[in-house]
């Protein structure tokens, strides 16, 4: 903020005496949208991260199928636009996942007893990853993101947010060899305690981001919607 | 022994041939060309390539992501579908650096073995040592991270390259579905070892 105030100040000593007050002017402005911005996302009090987290909860108990369009932004900080692809996700209490890539390219992957089935446009293969820590926590986060429940204090220090009329929630895992592998989980959810953004932050500060749309809950889904 | 030597002779001659004699190529005048390898080239273009990666019997899904950020310097990443990423590697004229590589593949043998197929790929402008003629199309001897490397140019696109030891291809590289300076298809097969790249440009 100082440096954008700083940048003004020079920026109107330099005009000549009528334009100056239009350079305040513009300063004025410049800080107030860089105030405002700030303020964007503010801290939740205690009481307020009860109430999410117990709106959260409830939302997602009664909750035994959901089924959702998603885009995902893959932003590495040196590439000139963030790598675009969109697909659908399905969900089925307890733990049946479904993550389907539509475009740019065909791909899905279904989370099912502890196996990971990878149909990679046509080729199909399976893994299991039951003995597999990280894999094992993924699936479980994975889970958890899409229903939103991942409040859980013995894996992760969590701070709470206010932003845009939404609930800003950030994960930070405290198992040292998952936080080499994902530094930060930022999960945004709408009023109503629903899921509508993952960003998943990697220790180098690039990131993925997920932007869930026309979630459906509750909708009857069979097994074979989760084969591969 | 009389009879030792000459067949000696002849294994030697015939068994060892040079990799431009067994095949056929007939040594012309090199005339410096400022670009060998164009398909990375672009400093603008983002390069995204979807990846499977074929090693020991397993497969490997996953973007590949190529960006050129100045002369000789490129950064080279591999990620999930889901965006994690399994490896990032910067090549900046004779240096190599590994951002970040997944534990599990944190291996100096393997490191080396995509150090050399990833520099072979992206190289722009290699030394070329001589040049060739076969069939109508142009080969230019080259080293790169001195290993012998033939780039096939053919109707004007640079279509193969070829690293060979002791007159033996290794490892080949194909480009196909050619546009503008872009190879929307590249496989990348070793010879004497258990390991394919295939990428799509999406």
């Amino acid at each position: 903020m100082d440096k954008i105030l700083g940048f003004s100040v020079i920026l109107a000593s330099r005009l000549p005496s009528r334009q100056v007050s239009a350079g305040i002017f513009a300063s004025l402005l410049l800080n107030f949208f860089a105030t405002s911005m700030l303020s964007a996302q503010i801290n939740m009090s205690t009481t307020e991260a009860k109430a999410l987290k117990t709106s959260v909860k409830q939302q997602a108990d009664a909750t035994t199928t959901i089924t959702s369009d998603f885009t995902q932004y893959k932003h590495l900080d040196f590439l000139s636009d963030d790598i675009k692809s969109k697909g659908e996700l399905a969900f089925k209490a307890p733990d049946l996942v479904k993550w389907e890539y539509i475009q740019p390219f065909s791909y899905s992957i279904i989370f099912k007893n502890q196996t990971l089935y990878i149909n990679d446009d046509g080729d199909k293969s399976d893994m299991d990853v039951g003995g597999n820590k990280i894999f094992t926590q993924l699936n479980q986060l994975i889970t958890a993101s899409i229903r939103g429940d991942l409040f859980d204090d013995d894996q992760f220090d969590i701070s709470y947010f206010k932003k845009d009329g939404n609930s800003l929630v950030h994960f930070l895992p405290k198992d040292p060899q998952f936080a080499e592998f994902i530094k930060a989980f930022h999960m945004t959810f709408n009023p109503t305690g629903e899921v509508i953004e993952v960003k998943m932050i990697e220790p180098s500060d690039d990131y993925t981001q997920i932007v869930f749309s026309g979630r459906e809950t509750n909708q009857p889904l069979s097994d074979a919607d989760f084969t591969p | 022994m009389r009879i030792l030597l000459p067949s000696l002779f002849v294994f030697v001659f015939f068994g060892c041939a040079s990799y431009p004699k067994k095949n056929g190529f007939q040594s012309i005048e090199t005339i410096p060309k400022k670009i060998l390898n164009p398909y990375f080239s672009d400093i603008s273009n983002d390069y995204v390539y979807k990846a499977k990666i074929e090693a020991f019997d397993k497969t490997f899904g996953g973007l590949f992501i190529v960006k050129k950020l100045g002369p000789g310097h490129h950064r080279l990443v591999f990620t999930t579908e889901l965006g994690n990423t399994i490896f990032d590697f910067t090549f900046q004229g004779d240096d190599f650096k590994v951002n970040r590589i997944l534990k599990e593949m944190d291996r100096q043998l393997l490191i080396n073995i995509l150090k050399r197929d990833f520099k072979a790929l992206i190289e722009e402008h290699p030394q070329i040592l001589q040049t060739f003629e076969r069939k109508g199309d142009t080969v230019y001897a080259t080293k790169i991270l001195s290993k012998k490397h033939y780039f096939y140019y053919s109707k004007g696109h640079l279509n193969t390259i070829a690293r060979v030891k002791h007159g033996k291809e290794k490892v080949i590289i194909l480009f196909s579905k050619i546009k503008n300076s872009l190879s929307e298809e590249v496989q990348i097969f070793h010879k004497t070892f258990p390991l394919t790249i295939k990428l799509n440009g999406i």
